[in-house]
């Protein structure tokens, strides 16, 4: 036995790989062929190799179950099934992703400046002022290359029209890249004849390229700058990815204990022999934990005097503090009008209908048609805090509208859209299943898009929950020549 | 040049050193012990408590496995039992093998800036190894020849690291862990090289000798021996060898040397080089060929006791905030 196409039943649904009447999408006639060569006993061996590949490769992420000694660390969930996307597809799309973010920079220097979009008028200044990640430290900073959100994690979906939507821009510290990386190594592990049928272009060179982007924000005059990446440590979900970065880099790996900012505002990292400076840092820490002396002070996780080593642009921060401002739901409600403002260009990539529950008409119009939308609040991640209007039960339902009642301005709404689905290997056959897929857009003297991204999947069955926290996997994504 | 190897990674790297050794010691101590027992006549009372004296764990062990412990070693077996578990795969005991394997796993987890790619790997697949094959319950074949595989895969992962990882100062710290670890349970070998006989006892003598040899053994020294020393084995040519020959990887004397010569490639080695080389003096001038009963027992005693002040003076100099 073997993956027989005719049982696989993508209805109602744009499949990535196999279109309506079961034939494969251009492209995708290779790999359809490749999968129905394999016998169950194979299928099964080639999922075993790659599970083992990526517990012997230590690629985890944690999973919170509790307090912190009992966090677990699970395998990444991985399905050797790879999803492709035409190169032609592609250049598009990273030309969309380009632009968005492009303007969405403008935006936030904007914001911290002169604030002319809210002056003419285009974004109601209701937002900004009562936006949770506007930080009234940052008016005023000009970071290098007026920069803000130097690395960025957009994620696309595609509706049952074939339409790729962008459904959120993740600009404070998104996660994902390296296991966009190492999910390529394990199908090098895994099939490596099938890359010798395709061209797969290559995504190894975004370690290098993020380096490039952080040298690039050097404040100070040294040729070789001082790179560390912050990391929360080791019980942080995306240690894994923090590590896994900094080798990559060649940079320092560093906590927040082993940083420190001297009586003139530099940063140092605490080595062996004393105190050495550091040029740039890439923190993965959320704003709020940075620096106990301005923010939370109760975060053991940042560094006391960050901020002010900030502001005098003696260190460069990557993200840059208050890069979340974009960062909210219902400012993306806005992005196509932002991309219109600051580069009077039309966007290239659309964004998801979507309602502000903050405006009365589309209140009660998403107050009306609970049981048909996703309301998300403004402010959140990973999944959470979010309403799936058609699964919730009428109970759920009556408690979300009191809650947007009680704060709109919190929330906004989105059609639940009909996400596509590729193949994806279950026991011994291919079963669709609904995926998203997150590129990574870096903004420093110059901009590069990873050459495709990291393709989420959904694997229990009908759902749309992609999240590795939530029951989530993942696929080796490929951009191939048609 | 600024050497920035950042004080934690040093640490880190330190302890990933001493866990390993660590867990590599203790599975050669449980070796060792199960060799002599085998070659010790039935009848003679010895059995597996002196391994917990010997490690200074009767406190950890008498509160899990206090019965046992009471035991007039009457039922052999189920002292062998406890005491390899409690060693071997007990969670409950920081010191046990698996626990050491775990936490060199975590540091080589934290250290994956520092450490080629594949360590983690290694370490983590001895990990998983070890920790199926001590799964309990645990027949003696499979812990005698999981011991084996186990210290097999801890001296690979030794002798990868050292023919791949930059020698640097990272890979320094990871020596200075290493050495400190192994010439601490080099004098503790030594004690359990004589834990089990009772001197007065005059009819135990003909198998003096066969400890030794079971001891040395297991060390992978046997061979060694013979060609060093030239002589059947007797206790003043083991002490002497054990303790004070340079070119044996795990005597006394050599680690000292390895020791030496790790803090010299390093900043700021003031103190803890200063200790060292007082020790190593000491330990080339001392007679050790005689020492024998309560004499020998406070000789090693003594040397764990300087080596832990050793281990304060390096923490002091590379690591105070930890």
């Amino acid at each position: 036995m073997s993956i027989d196409w005719h049982l696989y039943e993508a209805t109602d649904v744009y499949d990535e790989l196999i279109a309506p009447g079961g034939r494969a999408r251009k492209g995708g006639a290779g790999l359809k062929k490749a999968l129905a060569k394999l016998d169950d006993a194979e299928l099964s061996e080639r999922r075993t190799a790659a599970e083992l590949a990526i517990r012997s490769m230590g690629i985890t992420f944690t999973v919170y179950s509790g307090d912190e000694s009992s966090t677990i660390d699970r395998e990444w969930p991985f399905d050797i099934v790879p999803r492709l996307i035409l190169k032609s597809e592609w250049e598009q799309i990273s030309k969309g992703l380009k632009q968005r973010v492009k303007a969405l920079n403008m935006f936030i220097n904007d914001v911290y400046h002169e604030q002319e979009i809210l002056k003419d008028e285009v974004l109601p200044r209701v937002y900004i002022d009562k936006s949770k990640d506007f930080r009234i430290e940052c008016m005023g900073i000009t970071p290098p290359h007026e920069a803000w959100s130097h690395v960025c994690g957009s994620d696309l979906v595609r509706d049952g029209d074939g339409t790729m939507y962008v459904l959120e821009d993740n600009l404070r510290v998104p996660s994902g890249v390296s296991y966009m990386l190492e999910n390529r190594e394990v199908m090098k592990r895994v099939f490596p004849e099938l890359f010798s049928d395709y061209v797969i272009h290559p995504v190894d060179d975004y370690p290098a390229q993020l380096a490039r982007c952080l040298r690039s924000l050097n404040p100070n005059a040294t040729r070789s700058p001082q790179l560390a990446v912050l990391t929360p440590g080791i019980y942080n979900s995306a240690y894994f990815e923090h590590a896994y970065l900094a080798n990559a880099m060649a940079a320092e790996l560093v906590e927040g204990r082993d940083l420190e900012v001297g009586d003139d505002d530099y940063l140092y990292m605490r080595t062996i022999q004393g105190l050495v400076r550091v040029d740039v840092l890439y923190r993965r820490i959320d704003d709020t934990f940075i620096d106990p002396e301005v923010f939370n002070p109760d975060s053991v996780l940042g560094v006391p005097g960050l901020m002010r080593a900030w502001r005098a642009g003696k260190v460069a921060l990557a993200n840059a503090p208050g890069c979340g401002v974009a960062d909210d739901k219902v400012i993306y409600t806005y992005v196509p009008d932002i991309i219109r403002y600051y580069l009077s260009e039309e966007p290239i990539l659309p964004n998801v209908p979507s309602y502000r529950c903050v405006e009365k008409d589309h209140r009660d119009y998403v107050l009306d048609n609970l049981d048909q939308l996703v309301v998300k609040p403004a402010n959140e991640s990973g999944g959470y805090g979010m309403l799936v209007g058609p699964k919730a039960s009428r109970r759920e339902r009556n408690q979300f509208a009191r809650q947007i009642r009680a704060n709109p301005r919190n929330y906004m709404a989105q059609p639940m859209l009909n996400l596509s689905t590729a193949p994806t290997l279950i026991d011994t056959h291919a079963e669709p299943r609904h995926l998203d897929l997150r590129p990574f857009i870096l903004t420093g003297e110059h901009q590069y898009v990873t050459t495709g991204g990291l393709t989420r999947v959904a694997m229990r069955k009908g759902s749309i929950v992609v999240n590795s926290s939530q029951g989530g996997g993942s696929k080796d994504t490929w951009v191939v020549d048609g | 040049m600024v050497d920035r190897t950042l004080s934690s990674t040093a640490y880190r790297a330190y302890w990933l050193g001493r866990y390993l050794e660590r867990a590599g010691s203790t599975a050669r101590l449980v070796s060792v012990n199960a060799s002599l027992l085998i070659d010790l006549p039935v009848r003679l009372p010895l059995g597996w408590s002196p391994l917990v004296d010997i490690l200074a764990l009767e406190e950890e062990f008498m509160a899990l496995y206090g019965e046992l412990a009471q035991s007039d070693n009457s039922n052999l077996d189920e002292n062998e039992k406890g005491v390899s578990r409690f060693l071997l795969s007990d969670q409950r005991n920081s010191g046990s093998l698996l626990n050491s394997l775990g936490y060199a796993r975590e540091n080589a987890r934290t250290l994956r800036g520092t450490l080629p790619r594949a360590s983690y790997e290694h370490i983590n697949d001895a990990f998983l190894f070890a920790k199926e094959i001590l799964q309990e319950p645990l027949s003696r074949t499979r812990r005698n020849n999981g011991l084996k595989h186990i210290i097999a895969r801890l001296d690979q992962i030794n002798g990868f690291l050292s023919s791949t990882m930059l020698h640097n100062a990272s890979w320094h710290f990871f020596r200075l862990g290493n050495f400190l670890e192994r010439a601490d349970m080099t004098t503790r070998i030594i004690d359990l090289g004589t834990a089990n006989l009772v001197a007065s006892e005059s009819d135990l003598e003909p198998f003096a000798d066969i400890q030794w040899r079971s001891v040395l053994s297991s060390l992978d020294s046997m061979q060694s021996y013979t060609v060093s020393m030239q002589n059947p084995v007797n206790q003043p040519d083991v002490l002497e060898f054990l303790l004070k020959h340079d070119e044996l990887p795990r005597s006394l004397l050599r680690c000292f040397n390895t020791i030496r010569h790790c803090l010299r490639s390093l900043p700021k080695n003031q103190e803890p080089l200063d200790l060292i080389n007082q020790m190593r003096r000491q330990l080339q001038r001392a007679r050790v060929r005689n020492l024998e009963g309560e004499r020998l027992h406070r000789y090693t005693d003594a040397r764990q006791k300087q080596l832990l002040t050793l281990h304060t003076k390096i923490t002091n100099a590379y690591f105070p905030q930890t």
